[in-house]
């Protein structure tokens, strides 16, 4: 369980921030946004998902 | 009625009312310091969520984000990034401070730095740095006021008088309600702002172009690669956005008054909880940048990049449409405001004035010069927006650079044991040296090997090596074993 939250810590970062120099693009525009702002969007989204899994972990583990 | 007055008539109305909101909970039951400063640490999920996200639509995201778009283009989208990013942090690092402030009756973040490093000198030095750094983020909320009223007004009221009647209200409204009347006017402001950002956000590109798509079509044929690093910049390049991503990402939580906000919480399951939920919040911040980038074709040549969003609407809409946007956006400013006062006051009553001068003041008397304290922070910062004006953006990383040399200090002391207080005296003083030296001498972003990085993201790796470095030859077992009491509240 440490490993898998570690994990899902760091993928939002790995994401939003080491991916930035191969997604500095304008085209494709997708979703109506140039790329590099598309990217960052779903980043978000990323971090959703991620945050929300790490704390069904963390509440599964404190009621049992 | 002509539209000057439409415009600024409604905008009264939304200050009136929210003041009136925010000041029924100071009214009906006599706040103690504790009520009045942290919320007497009641606050559920939903308050909670509300003071945290709060500060999150800060003039800064209205009209900063538009005025950066409209000028810079590509490296405005690291406003997209770091948000997430520092909620990530903060579902570690919150939830982990509550609880200690709990038992040990913290109020403030020099009360936490004090408490983990059992070191009053340098909770004396993060409340001086606290205030020092706060003071140019409550002077960007002041500069924003400033130009929603100078555009809502149509150059009738020039920004001066506007700034000083707004913030004679904020000021007294911080005094009579405290964080519980921030919390509630938060939920008003945070429900306009959305109405306002997503219904301009969406329109505006719309209505000229048909959609978004098409929008930026046209803008990236008229100028290619503005929409991407580094934009309409020389130096925001790749490295400069990695960097400023890692500094803000780590700085978010380590603003003074976040610290405070988290003791506010009834519990450290709120935190998490919210925490999960805020990233969504950040997609209402590329709202005001799709303002910035319609502006940029439709109306070239501002003077004032941080007037786009403002000028936009003025020029397609009739005044009462510009009092909404005008009072949502008078809001986003007021709110953030009135708890940085709030804390800033908070911060200069308990841990320089009490600790340094007068140890022995009680919570009355302490409440009573935390009170004075908001007239002198709110016109300091008024003298501050009023002689030294500087873009928003500006602002907002000079605040950020500063407060993110807490970083080392406070989140490696809750969580790395061998942490002292005299590698945080020596990373943070370096730190802030190197910040200090960087932005005075135009340094920023700084020029290392062909990357551009941000000032602050240099000092805080500096700061970092020292810290652990220094830890690491200072630190000993009887020590250990005293921090770790310190630290265990649960």
């Amino acid at each position: 369980m440490k490993a898998l939250k570690f994990v899902l810590t760091l993928i939002p970062f790995v994401w939003t921030i080491a991916m930035i120099p191969f997604v500095n693009t304008v085209k494709p525009i997708v979703l109506g946004l140039p790329f590099l702002a598309f990217w960052l969007v779903a980043g978000i989204f990323v971090a959703f998902v991620c945050l929300s899994i790490i704390y069904k972990i963390d509440t599964n583990n404190s009621n049992g | 009625m002509s539209n000057e007055f439409l415009a600024l008539g409604i905008i009264f109305i939304f200050v009136f009312v929210t003041t009136i909101v925010g000041m029924l909970p100071g009214m009906k039951e006599k706040l103690n310091l504790e009520g009045w400063a942290i919320g007497g640490r009641g606050f559920g999920r939903w308050l909670s969520w509300f003071i945290l996200a709060g500060e999150i639509y800060t003039a800064f995201a209205f009209l900063g984000a538009s005025g950066w778009a409209y000028a810079r283009g590509g490296p405005t989208f690291y406003i997209l990034g770091y948000g997430a990013l520092a909620y990530v942090v903060g579902y570690y690092v919150l939830p982990k401070i509550s609880p200690i402030g709990k038992k040990f009756g913290l109020m403030t973040q020099p009360d936490l730095v004090q408490h983990i490093y059992d070191s009053k000198p340098l909770g004396i030095l993060t409340a001086v740095i606290g205030v020092l750094f706060l003071l140019p983020y409550l002077q960007l909320q002041l500069t924003g006021l400033g130009i929603i009223i100078q555009t809502c007004s149509y150059g009738l009221i020039t920004k001066v008088p506007a700034m000083l009647i707004a913030f004679t209200l904020v000021a007294i409204f911080v005094y009579l309600s405290g964080l519980k009347g921030v919390a509630t006017t938060a939920i008003i402001k945070d429900v306009v702002m959305i109405i306002a950002v997503v219904f301009f956000g969406l329109y505006l590109p719309f209505h000229f172009y048909g959609n978004l798509g098409n929008m930026f079509d046209a803008l990236d044929a008229a100028k290619p690669g503005f929409l991407a690093l580094p934009g309409g910049t020389k130096v925001l390049d790749v490295s400069w956005v990695m960097s400023t991503l890692v500094l803000t990402s780590l700085g978010f939580y380590m603003w003074p008054h976040f610290s405070a906000n988290s003791f506010s919480a009834k519990s450290p399951e709120v935190l998490r909880h919210n925490a999960v939920f805020l990233p969504l919040y950040q997609i209402c911040l590329l709202f005001p940048m799709l303002i910035g980038f319609t502006a940029l074709l439709i109306l070239p040549g501002l003077s004032n990049p941080d007037m786009s969003f403002m000028v936009m609407v003025q020029k397609v809409f009739p005044g009462w449409a510009l009092g909404l946007v005008g009072g949502a956006g008078a809001l986003a400013c007021m709110i953030p405001a009135s708890d940085l006062i709030l804390n800033t006051s908070m911060i200069f009553t308990r841990n320089i004035y009490c600790r340094g001068f007068n140890p022995d003041a009680d919570h009355p008397h302490q409440k009573f010069v935390a009170r004075i304290i908001v007239f002198i922070v709110t016109a300091t910062a008024l003298c501050l927006a009023i002689f030294a004006p500087n873009l928003l953006v500006n602002l907002l990383l000079i605040g950020y650079s500063g407060v993110t040399q807490f970083f080392p200090m406070i989140v490696l002391g809750l969580f790395w044991k061998r942490s002292t207080k005299i590698a945080s005296f020596c990373g943070l003083i370096v730190g802030e040296i190197l910040v200090v030296y960087l932005t005075l001498n135009k340094l920023d972003p700084v020029a290392i090997l062909g990357l551009h990085l941000n000032a602050g993201f240099v000092a805080l790796m500096v700061n970092l090596i020292i810290f652990i470095v220094i830890s690491i030859f200072t630190s000993n077992n009887d020590d250990l074993i005293a921090k770790e009491k310190r630290l265990n509240a649960l």
